[in-house]
């Protein structure tokens, strides 16, 4: 019972912040290109997300091991698919702060649809990913 | 025995046996341990049944420590396929639905031939897991 709220509290985390890091960019691109400061804006939110898809993803494997002592079991097809997950989300969020400290001089990416394009795809290979890996492991 | 005696012992039998059904169980029908079976296509299954307990979800199927394929029926048959000549572990674990092994699980030792009943020697292994 606890170990499934633990888990189920997690997973609400995790798909929160799937949620973004697919819906804010596509959202960006249909409604808001060439708006800098929603876009600036979309892009924190994007950058919160995928800093909770890494916390949270993290935290499935400690609450794992804090009731089992030991982390999931995955099948080879699902490493590689956990592998795509953490490189799309390393990328993801380095994309995103890059061009959030670059102030000024991210202004074109922000306001072209380029940088939005690569978030939405990024979004969209970590959950492909994470398919394979819920039902490969 | 009386009769607080006799309510004292039913009850001690009855939380027992929740406490077991409340563990879970694996049992492996085939290969029986320290079997040998024929090796590289087969024919063998791993015949199984599977109480996977509150906690448990499903089962992963190993050999010789490395998880081989997922079995979400928990009673069946799974085709050993691809063993090489040798000795194997296969085992079965519960896991929970974040597919972490919960402590419920059978392992049986085998040895794989190329010949029934027999000990094939290969000088070069067939493909296996």
């Amino acid at each position: 019972m606890v170990q499934n709220l633990a888990y189920a509290l997690v997973q609400v985390i995790h798909n929160l912040g799937a949620v973004a890091v697919v819906g804010v960019p596509v959202c960006v691109l249909i409604h808001t290109c060439g708006d800098l400061a929603v876009s600036r804006r979309a892009a924190w939110v994007v950058l919160v997300a995928w800093a909770a898809q890494a916390a949270s993803g993290a935290t499935f494997g400690a609450v794992s091991y804090y009731f089992y002592a030991r982390p999931p079991d995955l099948h080879a097809i699902a490493l590689a698919a956990l592998f795509v997950k953490v490189a799309c989300a390393v990328a993801g969020f380095s994309l995103t702060a890059l061009c959030l400290i670059m102030g000024r001089r991210a202004a074109p990416f922000f306001a072209g649809t380029k940088l939005w394009r690569v978030l939405a795809g990024l979004g969209l290979t970590a959950i492909t990913a994470a398919a394979v890996l819920r039902w490969f492991a | 025995m009386n009769i607080k005696g006799l309510i004292y012992l039913w009850v001690l039998l009855l939380s027992a046996g929740i406490a077991h059904a409340q563990e879970g169980s694996v049992t492996i029908l085939s290969p029986l341990e320290g079997a040998q079976i024929m090796g590289g296509q087969g024919p063998h299954t791993l015949d199984y049944k599977v109480d996977p307990g509150p906690n448990g979800d499903h089962v992963h199927v190993y050999v010789d420590e490395a998880e081989v394929d997922i079995l979400r029926e928990l009673e069946g048959s799974f085709p050993l396929k691809g063993l090489t000549p040798g000795a194997h572990a296969i085992c079965i674990k519960v896991v929970n639905k974040a597919h972490t092994p919960i402590g419920v699980e059978r392992c049986v030792n085998v040895i794989a031939s190329m010949r029934p009943g027999g000990m094939g020697k290969s000088s070069s292994p067939m493909p296996g897991y």
